[in-house]
């Protein structure tokens, strides 16, 4: 199954099936896991000794920490501890910041993420990301859905592609009729859920989600969670949120960070704490650092 | 209602089978105690003994499941009633398989062919047959959400009191001489006492059945004490 999923870096086009195919070989596969989280399941992403600068400062120190496939990892910690720093290693977003650095490994499938020979763009192909705010594009919901496909030279018809995105993503059924109107009279929650659907259109393998849901109302979050646990099933997600509650709800395994100010509070490095089973985390974490921040004691 | 938050009621309902399939499995454990009993199977005795164990393994799997919905879910009103329920239940349910236990450890001691009397035979064989069927009305009234049933339990306890201390008088009657019999009759009393608290643990899953429905925990004995 890892071998479909593996990455190939070079060729940007003919690949976007792939991702499909596996994901239903995958699902019989992985559907036993759902509520059996922390077994040997494949690492989509390793971490080793990942720290982050920015202007030379150190940011993030020293994260090592395996992401596994066909789960929710839960990034959580108190602001400034660095998880959606992390977050953004995992597609290489930091590249666009140009004074940040990024030390130690990031292995993807086995591959490294940072290897000069691999294209970024293919990366965040593979590597979606779905941000606190919804970001549609000022363009019908069609094109919104369509825009990456097409800029991707994918083929097939479509409509097929725009139609199964929407589905996967919960939203055709609201949808279907006003495809052609703009996606800006859409409700918050259905923005975010078209930007899940548009990041879903590229066939990506993981989606890294950054605070998704902390601009919508409960009933949106609510609906956002539930497609979440629906779409751990073909994808792998990480999810960076300041709602503990959320983390406790979907996901499987969850890391903890802190900001470290022993170095003096002009120099704020987040560290990873514990990581571990989303139910070992919130009943009985192994760090009296870890329980004081989900019992609401300190963060 | 709409289907929101689909995977924590599917948990809850998951939980809930759980400790459901717990009463179903010792309906069987007590099936298996009583036989034994009746037939001075040492055998079928030590094998009630140690199934105790997936009692217990059963008993720990929805305890660290309603922890982990506690934790995880944050179940409110109606929810939050029937996970703090379960917890009760699964309880009961332990202990309905400790007496099983206790039952059957009575069956070696009793030998092969103990001396016996009539009376106190009959009235364990009714006290089984009563202690299971309220094990599976308890059951039944959790799972349908139906006070009625829950509440009829407390009525039908009576009963399983009843037998319990008439075998207690039957066994000081028969005392007598010998100590083979007196030894044999103080054993049903032991026995009787198990089948009338397995009794007490059904009407208390009726309980909860009542504080599941109507969000009040009434204590039936107390009621009708009244």
């Amino acid at each position: 199954m890892s071998d479909t999923t593996a990455p190939d870096w070079t060729s940007r086009e003919g690949d976007a099936g792939d991702r499909g195919e596996s994901a239903v070989v995958s699902l019989g596969a992985r559907t036993a896991q759902v509520d059996a989280p922390a077994r040997s399941t494949q690492a989509v992403f390793e971490l080793q000794g990942l720290g982050v600068l920015y202007g030379g400062k150190q940011a993030v120190q020293d994260v090592t920490v395996d992401l596994h496939e066909h789960e929710i990892t839960a990034f959580i910690g108190p602001s400034g501890c660095g998880k959606s720093t992390i977050l953004r290693c995992l597609n290489r977003m930091n590249d666009l910041v140009p004074s940040a650095r990024v030390e130690g490994s990031i292995r993807y499938h086995g591959q490294d993420l940072y290897d000069s020979k691999v294209d970024s763009v293919e990366v965040r192909k593979r590597i979606g990301m779905v941000f606190q705010k919804p970001n549609p594009f000022p363009k019908s919901i069609f094109d919104n859905i369509a825009f990456g496909p097409k800029v991707l030279g994918m083929k097939g018809d479509m409509n097929e592609i725009v139609e199964r995105a929407l589905r996967r993503a919960a939203l055709w059924d609201e949808v279907k009729d006003r495809l052609k109107t703009n996606a800006f009279g859409m409700s918050g929650g259905q923005q975010q859920r078209l930007c899940i659907a548009r990041c879903l259109a590229v066939d990506p393998d993981v989606i890294l989600m950054d605070e998704p849901c902390s601009a919508l109302d409960p009933i949106s979050t609510g609906k956002i969670e539930d497609l979440m646990l629906e779409l751990k099933r073909d994808y792998s997600i990480v999810i960076v949120t300041h709602n503990m509650q959320q983390a406790a709800r979907v996901s499987d395994r969850t890391a903890f960070f802190i900001v470290d100010l022993s170095a003096g509070e002009g120099n704020r490095i987040g560290r990873l704490i514990e990581y571990d089973a989303t139910d070992k985390i919130f009943t009985n974490p192994a760090d009296s650092r870890t329980e004081d921040y989900v019992t609401g004691k300190v963060g | 209602m709409g289907n929101g938050r689909a995977y924590f009621q599917k948990e809850m309902q998951r939980i809930e089978e759980q400790a459901l399939g717990g009463l179903d499995m010792v309906v069987g454990l007590l099936d298996e105690a009583l036989e034994a009993l009746d037939q001075c199977d040492a055998e079928l005795a030590a094998i009630v003994v140690a199934d105790d164990d997936r009692i217990d393994g059963r008993y720990l799997e929805v305890h660290q499941g309603v922890l982990s919905l506690l934790a995880r879910q944050a179940p409110v009103a109606g929810d939050l009633r029937v996970v703090a329920a379960l917890l009760h239940v699964v309880k009961h349910l332990e202990r309905i398989g400790d007496q099983c236990t206790n039952i059957a450890k009575m069956v070696p001691l009793l030998g092969h062919e103990p001396p016996t009397d009539l009376d106190i035979v009959e009235r364990i064989g009714q006290m089984g047959a009563q202690a299971r069927s309220q094990v599976r009305q308890a059951r039944q009234s959790f799972a349908l959400r139906d006070p009625d049933l829950a509440l009829d339990l407390a009525r039908q306890d009576d009963t399983l009191d009843r037998l319990n201390r008439e075998i207690f008088r039957r066994a000081i009657d028969i005392g007598g001489e010998n100590a083979d019999k007196r030894e044999w009759a103080m054993s049903m009393v032991l026995v009787a006492r198990a089948l009338e608290r397995i009794g007490d643990n059904a009407v208390d899953v009726g309980e909860q059945t009542v504080f599941v429905v109507t969000g009040l925990f009434r204590e039936f004995g107390e009621e009708r004490a009244r």
